[in-house]
């Protein structure tokens, strides 16, 4: 499953929302056990839609429920492949000033966040991502459109995260 | 619910006490306190804890999750008491009450805050576990807050107003009534200390009235105000309704007075919005206080004053709506950070208050603008249009679509039939997004977005890709440049 898109470095024609300034950046991962937290997440609710099934043809053995479990796999493997390709687009970079997350590979999405905008940092970790071992660092400014979530960060790593981006935020600006 | 709560046994100081004995905050080096063991150990202080990690009030996740308990406890004594007899009811409420405790128990073990170096720590969360890190320099108001339920247990919230637009986003809940007093007092010592953010001063105005008045400098004339609201489309399709109406009288006989009540309610409903403008936009008059700052004020039956300072003005838009082309009309609005408008009697109100001009010529908005945004012609901003390619996206926007940096700002205009342009001044923006989505990727366009408070952020829709990227660079060095400016 690996995209020699990502994996390669672009040519600096091929420009997109995942690396709009080739070679002046170093974007970092997020942790590889996203995928494996995102694909649970996937067979959870999958099993979650086939145990209804299941439900549903035990009570009136009709054929229908056995026609939706097939499609709830079909979905299943569609869902899988667009979580794994979502979950390896996540990247971010810090900046001297500002922050810089992407991710998305059917929609591309680059959020630039300076420092000195940040209204606070939250570090969320739900039961299950606390289970792979991860955790999410979300950036807030302002504006209620602004977009920095970097999910899959190992603990120490979004903790020391938070810190700089806490100590950078204090350097200058108002926040509004 | 919740009652701003000021017992006149504690007074609360409204200015930041006089600044606590000097710290040495160290930023750099902090104990990482995230991660499934969620206390450090009160046992090793580190050098820039200014306030150790202290527990809220055992009481706190029990009050908090009251009004769920006390819904599941309707919904089991709803037949619950005929169906399992008395005892059995008893033991399932008494269960209830162990799992409350239980969970209050944990969730209390891992709730708490502190204050390391220059920031606030809010930790939260039993199954979603949340650690917020709150800038004290960022930190706008404290409010200290008494809720109903918290009030018998003498226990109180503290609302930190961290983006100053009237939302609280980090509440710490709940402290004891002192504690809270002493902590808020704390933290505005500790917040004061940087001079970029002093507490509590968002500049609401609401004694507007007493003040000596001065000039208006311009008047929006009221038959203009009236004209333009009724060419607006509920009320022109008002009359189609009426006929429709008699019509179905006179040749339907089976036309219940129901029916006819109905239409009647819908067409007063439709008409109701642009009277309700008509007489909110009455009078509408913009003055200048002495300290640049505008001062408008309108309304027919609640008469609104407002004051708005320049740098309070996140972004600006202009309305061509299609109705009002025949006139040449157009209608400026202003996204305001923390704007607060207070009626004549006090009141908050819902009323749209976000005009600067409700109904204007070009050449007036040309001149009234500028005391909004100093410096900008919305008649003379060098925009460019989208590419060709951006038809096939776009086969009939495409003609109006453009956007462009300007000298201060960065402006959009987009909107076939109203037709809108928006004006984010540099200093102004929070953060620039560019999304690209497959259809826009096989064209080779992208979208800009620069996002503000309080609005909707303004999008420069199917650019070019690498002017894109181009603008996003620049924008962020630009709001940068300008910020440093205006420090």
């Amino acid at each position: 499953m690996t995209d020699p898109r990502l994996e390669a470095p672009l040519p600096t024609a091929a420009r997109s929302a995942l690396d709009p300034w080739p070679g002046e950046l170093t974007w970092r991962p997020v942790s590889s056990r996203l995928v494996a937290l995102e694909l649970t997440r996937v067979a959870i609710s999958t099993a979650l839609m086939l145990a209804v099934c299941a439900v549903i043809w035990f009570f009136t053995s009709s054929g229908w429920a056995l026609f939706a479990a097939v499609a709830v796999l079909v979905l299943t493997a569609v869902r899988g492949v667009v979580a794994v390709r979502a979950a390896r687009s996540y990247g971010y970079a810090e900046r001297e000033r500002d922050l810089l997350v992407r991710h998305g590979r059917m929609v591309r999405h680059l959020s630039i966040v300076p420092y000195a905008r940040m209204q606070y940092v939250d570090v969320v970790a739900g039961p299950l991502e606390r289970g792979f071992g991860l955790a999410t660092v979300q950036l807030h400014t302002a504006a209620a459109a602004s977009d920095a979530t970097i999910p899959g960060l190992d603990p120490a790593e979004a903790a020391r995260l938070r810190d700089r981006l806490a100590a950078l935020g204090e350097d200058a600006g108002e926040g509004l | 619910m919740t009652t701003p709560a000021t017992p006149p046994e504690h007074p609360l100081p409204t200015t930041a006490p006089s600044p606590s004995p000097p710290e040495q905050p160290n930023p750099s080096a902090r104990p990482d306190t995230f991660g499934p063991q969620p206390a450090t150990g009160p046992g090793q202080p580190h050098p820039s804890q200014v306030i150790p990690r202290q527990r809220l009030h055992p009481l706190s996740p029990v009050l908090k999750s009251v009004r769920t308990l006390f819904l599941v406890v309707v919904a089991v004594s709803w037949r619950g008491v005929q169906n399992l007899g008395p005892d059995k009811y008893a033991l399932v409420l008494l269960g209830l009450l162990a799992l409350v405790l239980v969970y209050s128990a944990v969730a209390w073990r891992f709730s708490g805050y502190e204050v390391i170096g220059r920031e606030l720590r809010i930790h939260e969360g039993v199954l979603f576990r949340r650690t917020r890190a709150v800038p004290l320099e960022r930190l706008q108001a404290i409010e200290v807050v008494q809720p109903v339920l918290a009030r018998p247990a003498g226990l109180a919230e503290l609302k930190l107003d961290v983006a100053g637009a009237g939302k609280a986003e980090a509440p710490l809940a709940f402290l004891p009534l002192a504690e809270a007093d002493a902590l808020r007092t704390r933290l505005l010592a500790l917040a004061t200390r940087a001079p970029a953010a002093v507490a509590g001063t968002a500049p609401a105005e609401p004694a507007a009235a007493e003040r000596p008045e001065e000039p208006d400098l311009y008047r929006v004339d009221n038959n203009d105000v009236v004209v333009s609201q009724f060419l607006t489309p509920p009320v022109m399709f008002t009359p189609l309704a009426v006929l429709y109406i008699v019509g179905q009288l006179v040749f339907n006989s089976e036309f219940g007075v129901f029916a006819v009540a109905s239409m009647v309610t819908a067409v007063a409903g439709t008409i109701g919005a642009p009277l309700m403008r008509i007489l909110n936009f009455w009078n509408f008059r913009i003055g200048r206080a002495p300290d640049e700052r505008l001062r408008i004020r309108h309304g027919k039956l609640e008469t609104r004053s407002q004051v708005v300072g320049p740098r309070r003005i996140q972004s600006l838009t202009v309305t061509w709506p299609l109705l009002w082309r025949g006139k040449g009309w157009l209608r400026v609005t202003l996204a305001v950070a923390g704007q607060s408008s207070v009626g004549a009697d006090g009141q908050q109100s819902r009323a749209e208050t976000d005009r600067l001009l409700p109904v204007a010529t070009v050449d007036t908005a040309r001149a009234i603008v500028p005391l909004a945004l100093p410096g900008l012609d919305i008649t003379a901003l060098h925009l460019s249009p989208v590419p060709e390619r951006a038809r096939w996206l776009a086969p009939l926007r495409r003609r109006v679509l453009a956007a462009g940096l300007t000298e201060h700002a960065f402006a959009t205009v987009d909107g076939l039939l109203t037709r809108q342009l928006t004006v984010v001044p540099y200093a102004r923006i929070q953060s620039v997004r560019v999304t690209e989505g497959p259809w826009q990727r096989r064209l080779g366009l992208a979208t800009v977005y620069v996002d503000v408070a309080g609005s909707t952020p303004a999008a420069a829709v199917h650019r070019p890709l690498a002017e894109a990227f181009t603008w996003a660079d620049e924008l962020t060095t630009r709001a940068r440049a300008a910020r440093a400016a205006a420090v």
